[in-house]
């Protein structure tokens, strides 16, 4: 049998908390991360929630031993370098320096955060300034760069950008890399920092909600913003057997297909949905009911929620159960499918299943209804998990206990 | 190692009369501004007559350049869709970030957000050609469309079938990333006519360009096609370093410098970068066909996807343009290597064969 995709270790940052513990405790106590944003300067601050990160620029730099204020350094680079700061004390130095391998990252706006305060100097004649620190910061891959920089490494790089699935294709495009040979080991992930230009997107997109968003609930009223990072370094079992290190979770099945439907809208019945799921499952070789957990994409938009619960329960029936993380983050939109690669990860060690917050209500599209309800001692073997994005891309990805 | 890939199609969008080839740069457009623009085709032969209306350039670049490169494969839907791009559309990026800014967050038009998501080519193409295959978008600087190729030779190893990936590149220029870029030194300051940007290699600076590029790939042998037998992406190379990277690259392909018929390169006038190219060309035999290529495209991001369409073109066509050779040759045009240098500090070797 081919050399099996592991993950060993990972490094995580969102509204809940930095690192594996601070995210265990608030999935596991109800508490969602989500407030009136207090860094973000915009003027519906004082309307919306978001999952902003609960640090200032300035206390992410200071804690990265950078230079405070005007650096050169954006929200999204900094909230990368600090999830990667934690992946990276987990494994020895060297392993990264003399070897092959990926940095993978994932990325929807770059440093648009720090740009769009001071893009009509960009524009201007005035050639000095603070802003030309940040002059190459607007493009998705200057936080792949800086996280490369800061951190001396040398590896095969590369960013994708395909909306609210990038990083769940980074850890695609990371497996498959290895097991091409390509490279030995990949680091994948994705980062987003809010910015006013992505929360205007998506107002004027009017699928925002003011309150606490309430995935697959027959009320449910838009999206909840979110920012954050999360990386997960991926290597064969054989070579993560061979340096000792500890399996974190088998990377055991994943798909990337397209709705092929409308540029921003799935398919109404789910059939793009549907099709990704049932391609992860068969690159797993796994049956829709060895699946113990989905960890759903549940955006709690009008669309996605009824597409995705019409393609899960076409799929699974009601005999699995399935929630949505994003009340407790928000949407963190390039780095959704990382970070929620790490919450399944996370219920498979603690036997969880994390609560769908906010569900009240049955909806009428369908029969089954999400996990409302913080369950424990549930035996959790494989956990898939959905990040579908604009253009119709699709993303499933299966981890495994075993 | 993987199996090479072969190239069905090519088709570029490019300053040049690149779209339509009844000949193949015969007549050369040429800019006195330091910038070039694409010539635009007719995009309605390749876009939804409804939703064209409120395309962007870029937008109706890309799909009617992807479309066309299916058209020209006689594939009428690909089993995957990848692409690349540095900038992403900047018009849509820029106009809905000025809105922003100058109506302060109020009353926005979701169509210039929608279509600044770097991934909306893909979208539509996939839209129009149903294809709801592997689907994926690479947003990389001087990588993105090496990426895209790489990411489509695994997708077609992966395959064990006969499979058709659609994979291209697409980068806009516009008024306000031509002034941002002047102030980190992208541009030459005194500008020479496009044609002459080559001998300008004394100043730093080069001189802005666009374009878009799309191949249809298949993992199953064709006579007559052009294979792609392997990529590099080098990271901060060095004069010594990138001779013996390219040496060390062509080996693992069976090749040697002196194998190289055909040597494409990414030579843009800028007197910073040309160390990285001279000990090269040095060292190819006399024989060899240099040619270069961005004084008729100018530098974008994804400029090497013009480079690749050269490459594929030179098999349908005897004669080289006199305006793409640097250095004349003898040798019949089967091995051929690009090599391109980006601005941020990448470089990229591509290795062909025309079959």
């Amino acid at each position: 049998m081919a050399d099996r995709i592991v993950v060993t270790a990972l490094g995580i940052l969102s509204a809940l908390g930095q690192g594996l513990p601070d995210h265990a405790q608030a999935l596991s106590n109800n508490i969602q991360g989500l407030d009136h944003p207090k860094f973000l300067k915009t003027i519906h601050a004082p309307e919306f929630i978001m999952g902003e990160v609960k640090k200032s620029n300035d206390d992410l730099a200071a804690a990265l031993q950078l230079p405070t204020g005007d650096n050169g350094y954006t929200r999204t680079t900094l909230l990368a370098l600090t999830a990667m700061q934690q992946l990276l004390k987990q494994i020895d130095a060297p392993l990264l320096q003399d070897e092959t391998f990926a940095f993978i990252n994932a990325n929807t706006v770059g440093g648009m955060c720090s740009v769009e305060d001071m893009y009509f100097d960009f524009i201007s004649q005035k050639k000095e300034g603070y802003f030309v620190k940040y002059i190459d910061t607007l493009d998705c891959a200057e936080s792949t760069e800086n996280v490369v920089r800061y951190f001396g490494l040398k590896p095969h790089v590369a960013t994708i950008s395909t909306a609210c699935s990038s990083s769940a294709n980074a850890l695609i495009l990371g497996a498959r890399m290895i097991k091409h040979g390509l490279v030995e080991r990949a680091i994948c992930g994705g980062c987003d920092a809010m910015s006013r230009f992505t929360v205007n997107g998506f107002l004027s997109l009017k699928n925002v909600d003011k309150f606490p968003c309430k995935p697959f609930d027959q009320n449910r009223n838009g999206l909840n913003l979110g920012e954050g990072a999360g990386y997960l370094l991926l290597e064969k079992e054989s070579d993560a057997k061979a340096r000792g290190a500890t399996i974190l979770a088998y990377f055991s099945g994943y798909a990337n297909s397209n709705d092929a439907y409308h540029p921003t809208a799935p398919s109404p019945d789910g059939e793009g949905a549907f099709r990704t799921m049932k391609q992860a499952l068969d690159s797993a070789h796994l049956h829709a009911n060895e699946i113990s957990y989905i960890n759903a994409h549940g955006t709690a938009t009008t669309n996605n929620d009824a597409a995705e619960g019409k393609a899960i329960q076409r799929l699974f029936g009601n005999s699995v159960p399935f929630s949505s993380t994003k009340p407790f983050t928000g949407h963190t939109l390039a780095a959704a499918g990382s970070i929620e690669a790490v919450f399944s990860i996370l219920a498979m060690q603690q036997q969880i299943v994390f609560p769908n917050l906010n569900f009240e209500t049955q909806m009428d599209e369908l029969e089954i209804s999400p996990v409302a309800c913080l369950q424990t001692n549930i035996p959790i073997h494989h956990v898939i998990s959905n990040s579908f994005g604009f253009g119709g891309n699709n993303v499933s990805l299966i981890f495994s206990k075993e | 190692m993987m199996n090479p890939v072969y190239i069905l199609s090519a088709c570029a969008i490019s300053p040049q009369h690149s779209f339509e080839v009844e000949n193949f740069l015969n007549l050369v457009i040429s800019a006195d501004d330091g910038k070039l623009f694409v010539a635009e085709p007719d995009y309605r032969r390749f876009i939804n007559p409804v939703a064209i209306r409120r395309m962007s350039r870029q937008l109706k670049m890309g799909i009617a350049c992807g479309m066309r490169a299916l058209q020209l494969a006689n594939v009428s839907m690909p089993d995957s869709i990848i692409t690349g791009t540095g900038l992403g559309s900047m018009t849509d990026m820029e106009h809905f970030l000025k809105d922003m800014i100058t109506l302060q967050e109020e009353a926005l038009n979701p169509t210039f957000f929608i279509q600044s998501t770097y991934n909306s080519v893909n979208g539509w193409l996939a839209l129009q050609t149903k294809s709801t295959g592997y689907n994926q978008t690479y947003v990389h600087r001087g990588f993105s469309i090496e990426l895209s190729l790489l990411d489509a030779q695994m997708f077609l190893n992966e395959a064990q079938t006969s499979k058709v990936a659609l994979v291209g590149c697409f980068d806009e220029l516009t008024a306000d990333y031509f002034v941002v870029k002047s102030k980190c030194e992208y541009w030459k300051e005194s500008v020479p006519n496009s044609l002459n940007l080559l001998s300008h290699n004394h100043t730093n600076g080069t001189i802005a360009g666009e374009g878009a590029a799309f191949f249809a790939l298949t993992n199953e042998p064709k006579q007559l096609s052009c294979a792609l037998l392997g990529l590099k992406l080098l990271n901060l190379p060095s004069s010594k370093d990138f001779l013996q990277e390219i040496q060390g690259f062509l080996s693992k392909h069976g090749v040697e410098l002196k194998d190289i018929d055909v040597a494409i390169v990414g030579k843009n006038g800028d007197a910073r970068f040309e160390y990285l190219y001279d000990p090269t060309l040095a060292a190819f035999e006399v024989e060899t066909h240099v040619l270069a290529f961005k004084h008729l495209t100018g530098e974008y991001p994804t400029a090497s996807g013009f480079a690749l369409w050269l490459a594929v073109q030179l098999q349908h066509w005897n004669q080289i343009p006199k305006q793409l050779i640097l250095k004349s040759g003898t040798r019949p045009k089967r091995n051929i290597l690009v090599i391109n240098h980006y601005v941020l500090h990448t470089a990229s070797l591509m290795l062909l064969q025309q079959q």
